[in-house]
């Protein structure tokens, strides 16, 4: 226990259940026979195809790219023939345009996609085009594009990078993997990240949930100019930006402000490790550690993944879900996304699959508030959660607005604590694209 | 493959769910509400038991009642008709007749709770609204057909119901009668739910622990009660006679510190307008003690500040979060930053 450490207010502790897979090492699956790779992986604008149906393509070639700043590009994850150009099934819930990729077997890598020239002195503009051509985005699930991430607009001075090693989603164990795996990568990531913001100091923030992991971190991260390892305290959201940036630099992100506004740049494990992989070996992010888990999947595993690899397939390959799985959430359970099907591809930005079964998905219906107070309590940015959602319900916008809707993080701590089982998230979120819809105009 | 069939749910996040709900968040208030409950049965007997038995099925009737006319689905599971009934019970006398109960019942669940909209819609206090109701109104119904007066229930001969109130014996100053320790443990006299300044507390202690109530209105309500009657009058003197913990430990204080101002749906949500809130019951309870009669202070004073909840709300906002202050030393110290290579 560690006496003085920051905290921040509010959070929960839903069940953390990472047992299941916290002690699996990562393993690979074999090469997928297909690949179902969408334009739009990240934030940003889409891709355009640079292949046509029946090109061939090799593993780590380009297949799409944008000419706008804020995107990423795509590459193939495997060898093989380019099939369909066409709509697919999407973690976002839409159908969005997709490179279908029938694999050759061969599982061969493009020669300029490998390629490794002194990666130690490049310049921060060169490092940020190598982070930029390898196609990384946030890989917490945000999926917002690295590269533009490192380009803080002129005058803003970044002095701190975080690396964000919370995982405080439950179930998920594939950044807790990585920093006891890859270690190296990690703070090598970290070291690149700093050079290129010209930042003095490196944290890396990980619930004390995981001794493995800090002690291993640590004893990599020694010696290392200005990087420190910090353990947080284990409590949902506390791998939320803000919150992460509050608790090890004690600074607050303003309302409707950036991280980069208060010098900090946050970047999630797996993240460093991608940029890592780019810099060092020449790498394109085309691969990714996915945790399969939940008690509705048979086998539950951590797995390195490639990006496009089919959902259904990746589930056999974990012995499929069992007959009470009521739920496949891409991501965490607080924030993920449900799917009503697992015929759509693994994205750069899916940390996990959980199948939740019968105990755990709750269909009940929603009582009245009864004004308990558990949202006010549990809400870790200040707001009080069930009158934005009672002014949501409601359509007064306005007032929504004057309750600060705009600075929810949706990490969804209200809704899990309301004992009236209200959606206050739910609604909230309804009630903040509105505000922000109008304010656009 | 295994499971080809499942149909899979969707629904927006977040998918899991603490195991709280309105019924378990209930049933602890029921539990927290067992020691008090149990002393003033030992204490009254079946004066206790009959009251109880009458407001808490009562209490449950109505709400059938009123959602049925209402033509409302029936909300018996979430426990709280049986909780307003209890704690209505234990707002009264032993010996207070059944249908004052039963009126007392109507005005809590039917008129104050259901005919605002149920629970959640409230604005007062169910069971003090119902024994305020029927306080105020007995002059009007006894003074109409002194035939009302005497129903009382007999269940053998209780003496103890005769004896003062520790307040009126305050008030009096004759409260060397009764030390600090027999009230605090168990002592009759007054309502059901004032027997036992032990077992509120101990109720109110599990209270806290379940997280079912915060610490910020009974602690600023009791500090306040505490505050007042000391410095009121001669403080040493005041200390010296133990007033401010017989203010405490007599009356509807701890019942209403721990039970009633703390109800959820009818207190503040934000921690600032709950200590407001606790700091103005307090006020109000020493100025209905020490200016007006010894009669429903607690009560009236919740009531009234049950009333300003919504401005207390509003004019507590919760400022936003970039805005709140942080702590001035970093956690990891700031290397000064080298010069930005572009």
């Amino acid at each position: 226990m560690n006496i003085g450490r920051a905290i921040f207010k509010g959070g929960v502790h839903p069940e953390y259940r990472k047992e299941l897979t916290a002690s699996l090492a990562v393993t690979t699956p074999p090469v997928p026979q297909k690949v179902v790779i969408p334009l739009q992986q990240h934030i940003g604008a889409p891709c355009e195809p640079l292949v046509e149906v029946g090109d061939l393509v090799k593993t780590g070639q380009k297949i799409g790219q944008s000419e706008s700043f804020v995107s990423a590009p795509v590459h193939a994850s495997i060898s093989g023939q380019v099939t369909a150009i066409g709509l697919y099934n999407h973690p976002l819930g839409r159908k969005i345009t997709a490179i279908t990729i029938e694999g050759d077997g061969q599982d061969e890598w493009d020669e300029q996609a490998n390629s490794v020239e002194n990666p130690d002195d490049r310049s921060p503009e060169e490092l940020r085009k190598l982070i930029r051509e390898a196609g990384i985005v946030g890989m917490g699930g945000a999926t917002f594009p690295a590269h533009v991430k490192l380009s803080p607009p002129d005058g803003k001075m970044i002095d701190t990078v975080i690396i964000n090693g919370a995982e405080c989603e439950p179930y998920l164990t594939a950044d807790h993997r990585l920093m006891l795996e890859k270690p190296e990568e990690i703070i090598f990531g970290l070291e690149v990240i700093m050079k290129v913001l010209g930042a003095g100091r490196g944290i890396v923030g990980i619930e004390d949930n995981k001794p493995d992991a800090i002690r291993v971190m640590k004893q990599v991260a020694e010696g290392k100019p200005g990087i420190s390892i910090v353990p947080l305290e284990t409590k949902y959201p506390q791998g939320a930006e803000k919150m992460l940036i509050q608790v090890t630099t004690r600074r607050r992100v303003p309302s409707g402000g950036l991280p980069l506004d208060v010098g900090v740049v946050n970047h999630n494990t797996g993240t460093a490790v991608a940029i890592a992989d780019a810099i060092q070996k020449g790498k394109p992010l085309i691969e990714r550690v996915v945790t399969v888990t939940g008690e509705g999947v048979r086998r539950p595993a951590n797995l390195m993944v490639r990006v496009g690899t089919l959902v259904n397939e990746l589930l056999d390959f974990c012995g499929g879900l069992k007959e009470e799985t009521r739920k496949l959430v891409i991501g965490g359970p607080m924030m993920g996304l449900a799917q009503p099907t697992t015929d759509l591809p693994v994205i750069k930005g899916t940390s996990g699959l959980v199948a939740l079964t019968v105990e755990d998905v709750e269909l009940s219906e929603s009582g009245s508030c009864i004004r308990c107070a558990r949202c006010v309590e549990a809400c870790p940015i200040n707001l009080v959660p069930t009158f934005i959602a009672q002014a949501a319900e409601h359509e007064y916008f306005s007032r929504a607005e004057k309750l600060h809707v705009t600075d929810c993080i949706e990490c969804g701590c209200c809704a899990y604590v309301c004992p009236a089982r209200i959606p206050l998230t739910q609604w909230i979120r309804i009630a903040k694209a509105e505000v922000l819809a109008r304010r656009k105009g | 493959m295994p499971g080809q069939d499942i149909q899979l749910a969707i629904s927006s996040s977040p998918h899991l769910r603490s195991q709280e709900t309105v019924p378990s968040a209930m049933k602890d208030v029921l539990i927290a509400l067992l020691p008090v409950t149990l002393v003033s049965i030992y204490m009254y007997r079946f004066y206790a038991v009959f009251l109880i038995a009458v407001c808490m099925i009562s209490a449950v009737l109505f709400e059938l009642l009123f959602r049925k006319v209402m033509k409302k689905q029936a909300t018996l599971y979430d426990c709280s008709a049986l909780v307003t009934g209890l704690l209505l019970a234990l707002c009264l006398r032993p010996g207070t007749s059944w249908w004052t109960a039963v009126l007392a019942a109507f005005f809590a669940v039917g008129i104050a709770k259901e005919l605002m909209g149920g629970l959640g819609w409230n604005r007062f206090n169910p069971a003090l609204f119902g024994l305020v109701a029927v306080t105020l109104l007995a002059p009007l119904y006894v003074g109409a057909n002194p035939s009302f007066a005497p129903l009382r229930q007999y269940f053998g001969p209780l003496d103890v119901i005769t004896q003062a109130t520790p307040l009126a014996l305050i008030k009096q100053g004759a409260f060397e009668q009764l030390s600090l320790s027999q009230m605090l443990i168990a002592s009759p006299g007054g309502a059901l739910g004032e027997t036992s300044a032990l077992a509120l507390i101990i109720g109110g202690a599990y209270l806290l622990y379940k997280k079912q109530i915060r610490w910020h209105i009974p602690v600023s309500m009791i500090g306040t009660i505490l505050v007042i009657a000391t410095f009121w009058g001669n403080p040493l003197a005041n200390i010296a006679a133990g007033i401010p913990l017989y203010h405490i430990f007599a009356g509807g204080v701890l019942l209403g510190a721990f039970f009633m101002a703390t109800d959820w749906v009818t207190s503040p949500v934000t921690t600032k307008g709950q200590v407001i809130f606790g700091i103005a019951i307090g006020v109000l309870v020493m100025l209905f003690r020490k200016a007006l009669g010894p009669t429903e202070g607690v009560a009236f004073s919740i009531l009234i500040m049950n009333a300003f909840v919504p401005m207390i709300d509003r004019l507590t906002r919760r400022p936003k979060f970039g805005e709140l202050p942080v702590k001035k030393e970093a956690v990891v110290p700031t290397k000064p930053s080298v010069s930005k290579s572009t």
